[in-house]
């Protein structure tokens, strides 16, 4: 009797594991996203090609967006053009300010209706399949709609990218590029010399979610010297077992405060030598959560964890 | 073969099943482990981390599932006697439903994970009671058939219910709600394990000590009152006994499917006719199904897990179709 609901459960669970650190979707190969062509060159107008493959074409500067992912969100206000938001999801805390825009609930699929609700004139998406047909359907509302998929560092630089071209503010999104890119680059150096400590990063507690070499939390941990005991899997998060992670015998583990705290209760937990040595590193899920612009920083406390004293 | 050798023999057979079961999920892990370093292990001897993964990880897990297998089968062999009904078992009966119920409106309410299976244990007897009130409200004693339907009518509640409450809370804690429901054996602690034990040790043995009572009321109601037998109460004790002991084990495990249904009739053919044979041969069969399902969900996907319903029904299914085949 409950078969079918059990399935559809479990692919919500699969979908909301990856959500969780937005940091999901399967990893399809990238399109080029921004094309150039004769009609982007007319004053204020912009041609744009997002990862669902649609092509957008903005006669003006959007003066009414809905962002609906936290990474984007932080970046419209890195952008200066945070008052131009009309909308959000219930996820997006950062910065401040960005609380004071309409929460939209959830994201990955949106309530189209009350997207709709709040006339925006572009609609950023998490360009993950459940978001394919949401996509569809505002398209056909008429509503611009940019679905992207942000997953690595790379992702990041190539959103900035294309959001400085839809506030029409590119010098100001190389100025971010910039500026994250070479926060990222010194932490690389600090720790350069480091040994390189093997890390499992537990995402979440029941079932425990592991990050994969999919995420971008994956390669912080690499730019901060360490080592993801599951970077070699290419998905971003899944869930594993407690006794693979004993197996992969990591020299720390990072988690969330409660989700520390959990595992230094949990008998089970006690198999992993990271445990018993007391070794659980406690990161600021809000400040790393988000492949966003605060990438550097969220290194840096990357790096100050596996390394202390590497860097000021 | 005298009957009572017959089921001496059925007994050893099953228990050594079980028992090379345990074996096995002690030995299988991601972790490769020897014999010797897993005998050493359990003795509290030897490496740290093998000591671990034996007394912390794999023994707990390995004891509750057979702890779930024997209840859910034992819970499934008393109901389908004492209903007459072949597709009598806890899940039909209001139990999963009202546990679902609990389980997901625990977590909506915005309860800490923890009291989640304190959720469902009390949604699984509210649901039973529900049954058990909405069976009576004819006025009439209740027929079987009529509980048969009245589970049915507070499974569908539930499921909107559910529905309902899924739609309304917070994504992440759908996300333990859901997880959580499709049954897992992955957070076993000793400390779940006692509880469980003590009252799955009670529950069944007072299933066994009525299981006469449950030979009488399979013959019919008006056969069973002819010889004797309070056919309301009867029925009645069986009913919520074996339905306590299966919300149990939704709290110890969530919902771990169709041993409850099919262990019984496994065993039933062998086992003869007699309840208590058939509710202690199901409750060693169970055990021996639920510890090999666990060992397949942690090892067939690693570094993932499998549902452990979903791996009871795969494995079972077949095992069934074959027992139907011979049955012709």
């Amino acid at each position: 009797m409950y078969h079918r609901y059990f399935r559809l459960g479990f692919a919500a669970c699969v979908a909301f594991a990856a959500a969780l650190v937005v940091a999901c979707g399967d990893l399809r190969s990238r399109t080029p996203a921004v094309a150039d062509t004769a009609a982007a060159k007319t004053i204020g107008a912009v041609t744009l090609r997002d990862d669902f493959g649609d092509t957008l074409a903005l006669r003006a500067l959007p003066r009414r967006i809905v962002s609906l992912n936290p990474a984007t969100t932080e970046l419209f206000f890195a952008l200066g053009a945070g008052d131009r938001l009309v909308g959000r999801t219930h996820f997006d805390l950062y910065p401040t300010a960005a609380q004071a825009v309409q929460d939209l609930g959830s994201a990955i699929p949106p309530n189209v209706e009350s997207v709709l609700g709040v006339r925006p004139d572009l609609v950023l998406l998490y360009a993950s399949e459940s978001n394919r047909e949401p996509a569809g359907r505002l398209h056909a509302a008429g509503v611009p709609t940019l679905t992207l998929r942000i997953d690595h560092i790379a992702d990041f630089r190539r959103a900035v990218g294309i959001l400085g071209r839809v506030v029409g503010d590119t010098a100001r999104a190389a100025v971010v590029t910039d500026s994250v890119t070479a926060t990222l680059e010194r932490v690389r150096v600090a720790t350069q010399g480091k040994p390189r400590l093997t890390a499992f990063w537990k995402a979440w507690d029941s079932p425990v979610i592991a990050i994969g070499g999919g995420s971008f939390l994956s390669e912080l941990v690499d730019i901060a010297g360490g080592k993801n005991v599951y970077g070699d899997d290419p998905r971003p998060a899944f869930d594993v077992t407690i006794e693979d992670v004993v197996r992969r015998d990591p020299d720390v583990v990072f988690a969330g405060p409660e989700s520390g705290e959990r595992m230094r209760a949990a008998p089970a937990w006690r198999a992993l030598r990271a445990v018993r040595e007391g070794r659980i590193l406690i990161v600021d899920t809000m400040l790393v959560g988000r492949p966003g612009v605060r990438l550097g920083e969220a290194a840096v406390s990357l790096a100050r964890l596996l390394h202390p004293g590497s860097l000021p | 073969m005298t009957q009572r050798r017959r089921h001496v023999l059925l007994y050893l057979v099953l228990a050594a099943a079980t028992v090379l079961a345990a074996l096995a999920g002690l030995g299988i892990g991601p972790v490769r482990l020897t014999p010797v370093d897993v005998w050493n292990a359990l003795g509290g001897r030897g490496d740290v981390t093998a000591v671990a993964i034996m007394r912390d990880i794999r023994a707990p897990r390995v004891v509750l599932a057979g702890l779930v297998g024997a209840a859910l089968a034992m819970s499934g062999a008393a109901l389908q006697g004492t209903m007459r009904n072949p597709l009598a078992e806890p899940y039909l009966l209001g139990v999963s439903g009202g546990a679902a119920v609990g389980a997901v409106l625990a977590v909506a309410g915005g309860a800490p994970f923890g009291l989640v299976p304190l959720g469902a244990f009390a949604g699984a007897v509210a649901a039973v009671m529900l049954v058990l009130a909405i069976a009576r409200a004819g006025g009439r004693r209740p027929d079987p058939r009529v509980l048969l339907m009245a589970g049915v009518v507070v499974g569908a509640f539930a499921n909107a219910v559910i529905m309902i409450a899924l739609a309304s809370a917070p994504a992440d804690s759908v996300r333990n709600a859901l997880w959580w429901m499709m049954g897992s054996v992955a957070g076993a602690t000793w400390g779940q394990i006692g509880w469980f034990a003590a009252y799955g040790v009670l529950s069944a043995g007072a299933l066994l000590l009525f299981a006469p009572e449950i030979d009488v009321l399979a013959l019919g109601d008006d056969a069973a009152a002819g010889l004797g037998v309070n056919v309301d109460r009867a029925g009645r004790r069986a009913y919520v006994i074996a339905s306590l002991l299966a919300a149990a084990t939704v709290a110890a495990a969530g919902l771990v499917g169709f041993v409850g249904l099919v262990v019984p009739h496994l065993v039933r053919t062998r086992a003869g006719s007699r309840h208590r044979a058939v509710i202690g041969a199901a409750g060693l069969a169970g055990a021996t199904l639920v510890i090999l399902a666990d060992l397949v969900a942690r090892t067939l996907r690693a570094p993932s897990e499998l549902p452990l319903g979903a791996v009871t029904a795969l494995g079972g299914v077949p095992f069934f179709l074959f027992q139907l085949r011979r049955f012709k």
